[in-house]
Order: C-alpha cells, then sequence, then structure tokens
C-alpha cells in the first residue's frame, strides 16, 4: 500500500514534567460509517456529504425508550421534527413507535405526509395561526397551548365545530438551573398554570389531555426534571381534585443534552452529559413519588430530539488548502462552512481524519470555506497535519443542522442515509442552479 | 286496597309454587313441569293425593306467615317433607275431618323439622333430605294405634275391590294385564319402586314419573335405571330377590341414592358411576338389616337407607379438605345434573387457577429476559429450583452497553424491583456491597434481600439488590406494582441480574414453590402473546400487562347503574346493576327479571352464570362477554370453554346429555379479540369482537361490541345468520 504523505512539523522538545495535556493524539482516523468507506461515499455523492446513520437512530432510540420502560409503565416518544426533519429520518422514528411533536403548519403537514396519525401529533409552539388550529381540532391532534391568545383562539374556533379540541398547556417554571425558559406556556410559580387550567376546565368546551413542560436546552443535571416533575404532577393532582379529571400524559419536552462538548466546557460532554438513565431516573421517579394516584398514572411523553439523533448525523468533507498565519499558527481551510455546520457556533465539534495519520499533531484553527469572517468551524483543534484533498469526518451533527442550515453563497449538498444492511441511499439531492431559481420571478422589464 | 291485594296475590304465587315445587324436590328438580307431572301422579290414588297437596300447602302457608326465606320457600325446600307425610297419611287412613286435622299438625311439624335440621345442618354443608318426613312418619306409625277415631284405610290391601269400585271390571282387566307384562320383572320393580316414593304402588305411576324424571335429567334418568339395576344384581347375586312385593316399597333408595351420589350432589362422572357399584350394594346391606330391625317396633324402614348413605358419603368426601380428584362435589348448585356437570366441567378450566392462585405478577417495569428459569443450569436446584433470574438485554441480546465493564453499563443494573402482589414486608437484608463484575460474594449468598408475605404460606423473595435502595420498611404494607428498590448485584452474583421466588417460609434461602404468575406478555420476535397462569420460559423476554384505562372505566359498573338499550323495530331493554346479599355482582333485565351474573378480578371481567329468559338481548351481552382481560395489545386473542348448554340445545344436546359423564363431544369455545382501537393514552374508543365457535370452528354466536369515552356504545350480535345492532341511550 502507497505509504500516505504527512508534511513534516517541528515541535519544541518539552523536558521535566509531562504537560497534564499529555504526549500524543491517540485517536484512529474514522475511514468508514457502518462499515461503508468515507472515501467511496465522497467519491460517489460528492464532497461535502451529509451521512445519517439508521443504525444509530435505531439504537439510540431503543436505549432511551428502554431506560424508561424499564422504569415506568406507560412512556411515548414523539419525534421532534424541529431537530431533524427529513422524512427518512423521521420515518425510522415513526417505525420505532415514536409519535411526531411539531411546531408549525409546515412540520405539521410534513408529519402528516410522513402518515403519522393526526391524533398522534403534538402541535406545540408559539406559532400556530388560527388555519393551522382548525385542522388541529379537526384531526383530533394534540394542542398545546403557549399562551392565552392561544386559548382564546380555540374556543372561538369551538363555536364553528362540533369537534372537542384536545389540549394541553404548556408550563415554565424554575427548576433550578440558568437561564430559565420563561418565554413559553404559562408560568407556575406566579400561578398563571393554574389559572389557565381552571379557565380550560370551566370553559367546558375543550378537553384538556395533558400537561407540557420543556425547561430548557442542554440540561446537563437531571435533577432539573425531577423538580419539573413535581411541579407538573402537583398541577395534575389539583386537577383531579377540583374537577375530578385525571389528565393523560405528562409531557416533559426536550432539552436531554448530547455527548457533544459544549465551546467553554472544560471536560469532554461525553464524559459530562447525564446518560439516558439518569434522567429516566428523576423523571420517572418524580412522577411515582407524586400526589397522583396509582390508578391515575399519566403517559410519560418525552419529545427529546437532539439527544437521539446528534451521534446518527455526520458530515464528511475535503481540506481545501492549508496556510499560516502571520502570528505562526496553523489554519486550515475545509469544504464544510457554518452555513452546513450551524452547530459550531455552540460546540467544540470533534473532526477525524479519514485517512492514516501519525500521531503527530498541530495546534488548528479550522475555517470553512465561505467567504465571511465569521466562517470558523474550530477556533482550536488537536490535529495531525492535513493535506489538500485529505478527508475528514465531523461526528455528531444528526441534530439541527440538516433544518438550520442555510443555502448561502453556494448549493447544499446530498444527504445520504446508511441502511441497517450497509446500503447506502440518497434521502436529499444536493442543490443546483435550477433548484436555486425555482422560485425566483425576474420582473418582464429586466428579461 | 290495591296494596293489600297485591300482597295477597304475592303471597298466593309463593304459595303455589313451594306447593308445586315440594314435589320436583323429592327428585332434586325445581322444573315446574316435572312437579306438576309428579302432583297429577299422586292423584292417581286421589285421597293419597289430597292428602299429600293440602299437606305441602299448610307447610309453605305456615312457612310464609313465620317469614322464612321467600327463595328457600319458593324452591319448595319447606315443603317436601310434609308432601311425603301427607302422602303416607293418605294412604292409611280413611279422609276424615279428624286426619284434616292429624295433617295440619303433621305438615306444621315436618315444616319445623326441616328449618331446623336445615339450620343444623348447614355448618356441615348437608342437606338435609327426607329425614323430617322419617321422623314424623315413625312417630305417627308408632302412635296410631291410638288414634281410634280415625279409620284404617284398607285401600293398599285391598287393590282389586278399589279398583272394581272405581272403573268396574275393566279397571281389574287392565290390572291384570299389567301385572302379567311386568311380573317379577325387572321393569316392573323399577315403575313400582319409583311410583312407592309417591306412595303410588302401581306399574303407571312409575312409568309417568320415569318419563318425567327422563325429561328433566338425562343424567337423573339413567342413573335411576342404573343405580336399581345394580341393586337388583346384587339381590340376586346375594340369593334374594328385589322384585318380591316387601322389597318394592323401598326400592327407590337404590334410585335416589344413586341420583344423590352419582349426579345431584357430587359431580357426576365416571368415577361416580364406578363408585356406586361398591356404594349401592351397601345400601341394599343397609336396607336389609334396618328392615329387620325396624320390624321390631312394627316400622318401615321407608327412606332410612337414602337418608344414611348420603350424607355420609358426602360427608366423607368433604372431609378430604382441597384434595381434588375425580370425584368431585357440586359447588353451586343448579338442580340439574347435566348443568352441574357443564359447569363443573367448564369452570375447571376457566376459573380453578384464578380462584386457587393469589396473583402473582412480574416485579418489574418494561421486558426483562428470563436468563435461569425453573431447574436452571446454574443455581436453580434441588430446593431451589422454582426461581427466575431476569435481566434486561437490548435488541442484539446483550445485557449491557458500552464496554460492559462496570455496573452501570448493565442494563438492568438500578432499575427499579416492584411487589409482585400486595402484602407486608416480612424482612428486608441490606448493607451487602454490590461485587464488583465477574466477583461472587459466597458469604452473604443472596445478597441484598426482601421477603414479602403475601398469605399465609405464600412469600415472595426478590435478591441480589443493590445496596442501599430500599424505599420501604420491614413491617410495610405493600401494594403489588410498587417501587420496592432497585435491581443490583450483591450476593453470589457475578453481574447484576434479578432473582425472583416464591416460597412457603418467611426465611432467606427458604426452598422454593412452584408457584404460576397470574398474567405476564411474553415478546417473541417483536410480537406479543400473552400467559395466564404459567411459568416464564429460559430466554423468553416478558413484561407485565398494564390495565387499559378506557376498558377499566367502562367496565367499572357501579351498583344502581342503568343501561336503556334500543334498536330499531325491537323492543327497549332496561338493565341494571345489582349485587346480592352474598355479594355477587350482576345485570338484571328489568322487566323478565333475568339476572347475568359477573365479576371483576385482577383485570379480568367474567361473566359467571345467567338466569332467566334466554331471549333477551342480556343474555346475548352475557354470551358475549364471556371473558374480557381489562388489558390488551394489538392482537391479543382470547379463548376459553363455555358451558355446552349455553349454546347448544334440542336433540344434540338431549344426547350429549346421556352422554356427558363419560366424554362431551360439544366443546363450544369463547373467543375475543379486539378489532380496533385508536392507540395511545387518549384511547377513545375500542371495538371488540366475540364469537363462540364449535369444536370444528362453526360459528355459533358472534359479536361486537363498541364502547368509548362514555362508555357502552354499541352491541351487535348475529345468531342463526341475523344480526342485531342495538345501541345504548
Amino acid at each position: 500500500m502507497k505509504k500516505h504523505f504527512e508534511r513534516p512539523i517541528i515541535t519544541r522538545l518539552q523536558t521535566g514534567m509531562p504537560n497534564k495535556i499529555g504526549m500524543k493524539t491517540e485517536y484512529l482516523p474514522m475511514t468508514e460509517i457502518d462499515g461503508v468507506g468515507v472515501k467511496t461515499m465522497l467519491e460517489q455523492y460528492g464532497s461535502p456529504l451529509y451521512v445519517v446513520s439508521e443504525a444509530t437512530i435505531r439504537d439510540t432510540y431503543r436505549e432511551a425508550y428502554q431506560s424508561f420502560s424499564t422504569r415506568y409503565p406507560k412512556v411515548q416518544f414523539a419525534w421532534s421534527y424541529k431537530t431533524n426533519y427529513m422524512d427518512a429520518v423521521c420515518r425510522v422514528y415513526h417505525s420505532e413507535g415514536s409519535w411526531a411533536e411539531v411546531v408549525s403548519g409546515f412540520e405539521y403537514e410534513k408529519a402528516l405526509r410522513n402518515g403519522v396519525d393526526p391524533k398522534y401529533i403534538l402541535f406545540n409552539g408559539p406559532d400556530k395561526t388560527e388555519q393551522d388550529l382548525k385542522l388541529a381540532i379537526e384531526n383530533e391532534s394534540l394542542i398545546h397551548i403557549d399562551h392565552f391568545d392561544e386559548f382564546y383562539s380555540i374556543i372561538r374556533l369551538c363555536e364553528h365545530t362540533t369537534k372537542r379540541p384536545k389540549v394541553a398547556i404548556r408550563v415554565n417554571m424554575d427548576t433550578g438551573i440558568y437561564p430559565q425558559w420563561t418565554r413559553f406556556g404559562f408560568n407556575y410559580e406566579n400561578g398563571e398554570a393554574w389559572d389557565a387550567l381552571n379557565r380550560i376546565m370551566i370553559s367546558g368546551k375543550i378537553d384538556l389531555m395533558g400537561l407540557h413542560a420543556h425547561i430548557g436546552t442542554y440540561i446537563m443535571t437531571a435533577n432539573a426534571y425531577r423538580i419539573a416533575g413535581s411541579k407538573l404532577a402537583d398541577l395534575a393532582a389539583n386537577v383531579k381534585k377540583k374537577f375530578n379529571k385525571t389528565v393523560s400524559y405528562i409531557d416533559f419536552g426536550g432539552g436531554f443534552a448530547s455527548k457533544n462538548t459544549l465551546k467553554g466546557a472544560y471536560l469532554p460532554g461525553s464524559d459530562t452529559t447525564p446518560s439516558f438513565d439518569e434522567y429516566a431516573d428523576a423523571i420517572t421517579s418524580s412522577i411515582i413519588n407524586s400526589q397522583i394516584a396509582p390508578e391515575d398514572m399519566p403517559t410519560i411523553v418525552l419529545e427529546t430530539g437532539r439527544a437521539l439523533v446528534d451521534d446518527a448525523g455526520y458530515i464528511a468533507g475535503t481540506v481545501l488548502a492549508n496556510k499560516r498565519q502571520p502570528d505562526a499558527s496553523r489554519t486550515l481551510i475545509i469544504d464544510v462552512g457554518v452555513n452546513l455546520l450551524f452547530t459550531s457556533f455552540w460546540y467544540d465539534h470533534k473532526i477525524t481524519p479519514a485517512q492514516e495519520f501519525s500521531h503527530h499533531s498541530e495546534q488548528t484553527k479550522i475555517y470553512g470555506p465561505l467567504c465571511m469572517n465569521i466562517d470558523v468551524i474550530r477556533e482550536y483543534a488537536d490535529l495531525p497535519p492535513l493535506k489538500k484533498g485529505d478527508h475528514f469526518v465531523i461526528s455528531r451533527i444528526g441534530a439541527y443542522n440538516m433544518t438550520q442550515w442555510m443555502q448561502f453563497i453556494t448549493y447544499r449538498p446530498k444527504i445520504v442515509m446508511i441502511d441497517t444492511k450497509g446500503q447506502t441511499h440518497v434521502i436529499r439531492e444536493n442543490e443546483n442552479i435550477d433548484i436555486m431559481t425555482q422560485l425566483e420571478r425576474v420582473p418582464e422589464h429586466l428579461k | 286496597m290495591n296494596f293489600r291485594s297485591k300482597q295477597l296475590k304475592e303471597f298466593f304465587l309463593l304459595v303455589w309454587s313451594g306447593t308445586n315445587r315440594s314435589y320436583g324436590q323429592i327428585f332434586f328438580s325445581q322444573k315446574k313441569y316435572f312437579s306438576l307431572i309428579l302432583l297429577l301422579v299422586s292423584f292417581i290414588d286421589p285421597y293419597a293425593g289430597i292428602a299429600g297437596f293440602l299437606s305441602a300447602l299448610i307447610a309453605n302457608m305456615v312457612a310464609l306467615l313465620f317469614g322464612y326465606s321467600k327463595e328457600n320457600i319458593k324452591s319448595g325446600a319447606y315443603g317436601f317433607n310434609a308432601l311425603l307425610v301427607g302422602l303416607g297419611l293418605g294412604v292409611y287412613f280413611e279422609l276424615s275431618f279428624a286426619l284434616l286435622f292429624l295433617l295440619a299438625i303433621s305438615a306444621i311439624f315436618s315444616l319445623l323439622l326441616s328449618v331446623s335440621l336445615e339450620g343444623f345442618l348447614y355448618k356441615y354443608g348437608l342437606p338435609f333430605l327426607t329425614w323430617p318426613f322419617l321422623i314424623v312418619i315413625w312417630l305417627l306409625n308408632v302412635a296410631y294405634v291410638d288414634f281410634t277415631a280415625l279409620g284404617l284405610s284398607q285401600r293398599g290391601l285391598y287393590v282389586l275391590n278399589e279398583l272394581y269400585d272405581r272403573g268396574g271390571m275393566s279397571f281389574v282387566d287392565m290390572y291384570y294385564q299389567w301385572q302379567a307384562l311386568f311380573e317379577g320383572k325387572f321393569w316392573a320393580t323399577y315403575f313400582l319402586s319409583l311410583g312407592a316414593i309417591f306412595f303410588q304402588y302401581n306399574v303407571i305411576a312409575g312409568l309417568v314419573i320415569s318419563i318425567g324424571l327422563l325429561a328433566y335429567s338425562r343424567i337423573a334418568f339413567s342413573l335411576s335405571i342404573y343405580g336399581f339395576l345394580v341393586a337388583y344384581l346384587f339381590y340376586q347375586m346375594i340369593g334374594s330377590d328385589l322384585s318380591q312385593a316387601g322389597y318394592m316399597y323401598i326400592g327407590f333408595n337404590f334410585i335416589l341414592t344413586a341420583i344423590a351420589l352419582g349426579g345431584f350432589f357430587v359431580i357426576p362422572s365416571k368415577t361416580s358411576y364406578v363408585w356406586l357399584l361398591w356404594l349401592i350394594p351397601l345400601t341394599v346391606i343397609i336396607t336389609i338389616s334396618f328392615s329387620r330391625i325396624m320390624a321390631v317396633f312394627n316400622l318401615s324402614v321407608y327412606a332410612l337407607p337414602f337418608n344414611l348413605m348420603v350424607p355420609l358419603f358426602l360427608y366423607a368426601l368433604k372431609r378430604r379438605g382441597s384434595y381434588r380428584s375425580n370425584l368431585n362435589m357440586v359447588g353451586v348448585q343448579e338442580y340439574s345434573p347435566e348443568k352441574n356437570l357443564y359447569s363443573f366441567v367448564t369452570y375447571a378450566k376457566r376459573f380453578t387457577k384464578i380462584n386457587s392462585y393469589i396473583p402473582i405478577q412480574l416485579p418489574f417495569f418494561g421486558q426483562w429476559k428470563v436468563n435461569q428459569a425453573h431447574n436452571g443450569a446454574y443455581t436453580h436446584q434441588g430446593e431451589w429450583q422454582h426461581a427466575w433470574d431476569f435481566v434486561v438485554v437490548e435488541t442484539n441480546g446483550r445485557e449491557f452497553r458500552g464496554h460492559g465493564h462496570s455496573l452501570s453499563d448493565y442494563l438492568c443494573y438500578n432499575k427499579p424491583v416492584l411487589a409482585c402482589a400486595d402484602g407486608v414486608v416480612e424482612d428486608i437484608i441490606d448493607g451487602i456491597a454490590d461485587n464488583a463484575l465477574g466477583e461472587v460474594d459466597l458469604v452473604h449468598n443472596w445478597g441484598n434481600t426482601i421477603i414479602i408475605r403475601h398469605a399465609p404460606g405464600l412469600y415472595s423473595k426478590l435478591s441480589h439488590l443493590k445496596l442501599n435502595s430500599f424505599k420501604v420498611v420491614k413491617g410495610e404494607w405493600v401494594r403489588s406494582g410498587q417501587t420496592i428498590a432497585a435491581c443490583g448485584n450483591s450476593g453470589r452474583s457475578p453481574y447484576p441480574h434479578l432473582h425472583f421466588q416464591l416460597q412457603q417460609q418467611p426465611f432467606v434461602g427458604g426452598k422454593t414453590l412452584r408457584y404460576p404468575l397470574a398474567q405476564y406478555y411474553v415478546n417473541r420476535d417483536g410480537v406479543d402473546d400473552w400467559c395466564q397462569f404459567e411459568y416464564p420460559q429460559l430466554n423468553e423476554v416478558v413484561s407485565r400487562p398494564i390495565a387499559d384505562s378506557l376498558l377499566v372505566e367502562v367496565f367499572k359498573w357501579v351498583i344502581g347503574t342503568r343501561f336503556k338499550w334500543s334498536a330499531p323495530n325491537r323492543p327497549t331493554e332496561l338493565w341494571e346493576v345489582k349485587i346480592s346479599p352474598s355479594n355477587q355482582t350482576y345485570l338484571e333485565c328489568k322487566k323478565t327479571e333475568s339476572k347475568a351474573y359477573y365479576q371483576i378480578i385482577e383485570n379480568r371481567l367474567t361473566f359467571l352464570s345467567f338466569v332467566g329468559d334466554k331471549s333477551t338481548l342480556l343474555y346475548q351481552f352475557y354470551l358475549s362477554l364471556q371473558e374480557v382481560p381489562l388489558f390488551f395489545f394489538e392482537g391479543m386473542k382470547v379463548n376459553t370453554p363455555v358451558r355446552p348448554n349455553e349454546i347448544y340445545g334440542g336433540a344434540q344436546l338431549f344426547f350429549q346429555d346421556f352422554l356427558a359423564p363419560f366424554y362431551l363431544i360439544l366443546r363450544p369455545q369463547f373467543k375475543w379479540s379486539v378489532k380496533s382501537s385508536d392507540n395511545g393514552f387518549s384511547k377513545t374508543e375500542i371495538r371488540f369482537t366475540s364469537r363462540i365457535e364449535s369444536r370444528l370452528g362453526k360459528v355459533m354466536h358472534k359479536s361486537e361490541l363498541l364502547i368509548n369515552t362514555k362508555g357502552l356504545s354499541n352491541f351487535t350480535y348475529t345468531t342463526k345468520q341475523l344480526t342485531t345492532t342495538y345501541t345504548l341511550q
């Protein structure tokens, strides 16, 4: 086999005590994903390339589900569409038994297209148009009310339908973490949530099905969920007490951290984020130990997105150039920019070369290909020397990147999915000039 | 006025019903028409007939005035002894005012004896049979010498004179022809013996009675012939002759004993028939010897042998405790040997387990795998053979995630462990550290352990629990499904797992007890199956069923709830949920007063029995909900036997009745499954179907019930290609 060339680097020899960072880089190149060669895929589908592993999705889902199902009798996951709404990805979750959690009319339509029974769509978010609400009521979807104006709209819409809207309210609260997400839903501490529940029950026109909280994102302590659970359970127990109404479900939203490392974190995310078991233990025990009577135990609903899908996504790409800055630091320009890797704004993504390398490494700054100063993928990464044309894989990018990406300066690449048998399937084609200009209209006088 | 006349009407109806049924009671029947036949037969000797009738009437009227149980009066239970006394008096004495007075006295005396004996024998669970009659008639027999005002009747003695009186020579001729036809033969003796029960010493009475008996019960009829035949042959064997005049009057003892012990108080079976081969000759011996003893006092034995033999054998059977054999006693008396048999055979399959086992459930949430079952390869041997070890596995069968180098990598580690049934925490052993992987603690073999007492002699033990994970304390009352600790790795446990066993003693390390689990799901290749009162096997992935809240809600019938069903072109039917003084819950059809008894135990709704009008919608409903579990998964099926008499009739059932003690040809099966439901936590409607199929799969009865959040909604049933849909209003 032809030996891989690696340019020489000069490192100052330090004698005495070894430093705490250690001596050398000890990790393996990522030449394949789920047994499919990275180079082969890049050659076949072009660079850069998003890769989604179906096996990882299923495995992670099952792990999460099992963590809950072995602790609590009634558990239901609802796939958070905004985290990754590629049809193929959603369908994998639905095939595992997950329902759909959507936050817009567009996502609602998508869920319907993916064959989700509308009764199993949870409609969240502050932006639901009258049209959306009407459809959701007719379809008997579960509407999570965010604010009183939405409640009034629903009451108004009741006059025009024979259906009874099925609703939950979103509750925000102090769970001992910062920041406290108070902008969504009704506050627990100041009594707004209880007020909302009273109004719903007294209205007599809508069915209260559940309670919903989404305490924040990237929650690094499972205990916050325990506090949320006990507060929601209190509400449920009070509803039962006052109105003799059993709350069917308690939705804990999402917010589970993935194994990515947040910028500025001292330790890697894989060592610090709580496991599914820890979250599950906090959540289930908060309900089991609550005031809710055993025969009224609600279903626990989870809208976990990030923690379920992050590990299943990769982006593979190619080195465009090496550069040395005036301050002598090394920089690397790759063909993956922040337009494709939105999450690089808050994560130190793990980048692994896709070919053999030596144990020598160098502090490197990684820039994307955009002609924009902010296009930085990593401020500093300890990487072996890479040369133009070398490949790399950025891991744990399954969450949000395929939804929050931007079409900017250039086209967005293909997304492929590797199925459980090792076959690759394009699940989204790359853009081209026709696609990009399809919606554009040129006024007559400019033609 | 209106109220009074209504009361009077009720009074006379009760007295009539009691009087009429007194006749059937002698053959253990409550059938009205059979009683009527017997009543008519008793009038073949009109004086005896009148005396008997009056006596029964008096006894029932007095019983009602005394305020005894209306149910018992209605069934004739307090009248039949008086009836027999009356018949006897009518035969012995000429009809006169004095006799009428004597009748009244003796009728009331029989009633008092009946009630007292009933109360006395109740605690032994024995029937009082015709003991009151025996006591009264013997007393009168001894005393009658002084009854000079009463003319002794000579009717029984001079039959020909009697016949000539009533029908002239033709009656006498006929009598001779009949006599010739039956003289000294088995059948003649048989019919005469049957007639003798009603003090009617002639063949015609016996013939009519036997036809009535056949109509009442095929098993009782065949037992009467069988029992009599055994006695007849035994008499021949010992060199005596049953057909001789003296014995004819007591031949009925063998008939009644055969019916009572072969099929009425005992479930008719091959074994009960075989037992009669021994019991009837014994009755013969009792008859012969007591006849001689009683002769000293100039008394006849009447039904004494029957009255001795039946309680003797029944009591002996009862003393067996919980021992089960092929010879079983009737639990709930349905006053028909075939009904008793069909119920027994069917209910033995349906309810024996649920009634005899305390429901034990799996002690965890979610799906766990059995990694050592009963008689396991590692440690479940010898005294500890009936235990289970459970672990959690991921899809590819591994018990851990990650490297599996630490306890927390193991999927079952630190998972909640639940109480398997209600009970009291008997003992807790805590303070033993969880082992490192691969190590075992042979000093504290069982590790951290909890023992829960569910019943005297039934304890569950969970072992190898996590250090300091107990959520309950010793002496605490725990509910089934309550979290009590967490799965760990203490004791002789090289990797985390849960040890679960049932035992008879409250000690750690007690001998295991083979005891089935009430209900559990088994997952085979992603498809669930369910088991009732079975034992999880090695490598099975099992989970605990969770009751469906909609089903639980809908079938939580509160006493007093009313259901009004209507269908186009059909009369509406109104039901009410009621409860009997003996705590049996039932639905009652208001119009026909038909009752469908049901019970809900351990998330199972079962309809037990039906009394009343089978043309009602209630009966269709009863057939359709024979067995409804209040939990289900997609595709779950229930299969359970129903009684043949529930669904078959006519000639088919007639022949089956004869064969029933030996073989069941008709074995209908009830099948239940969920047709559709909106899945998930907010189930709002469930549609389920039921079928009753013959052995060969022919659908005899089909139904569909729709329930929603408001309760029962639509009920559709199909019998004989006719489909009717009722809607609840």
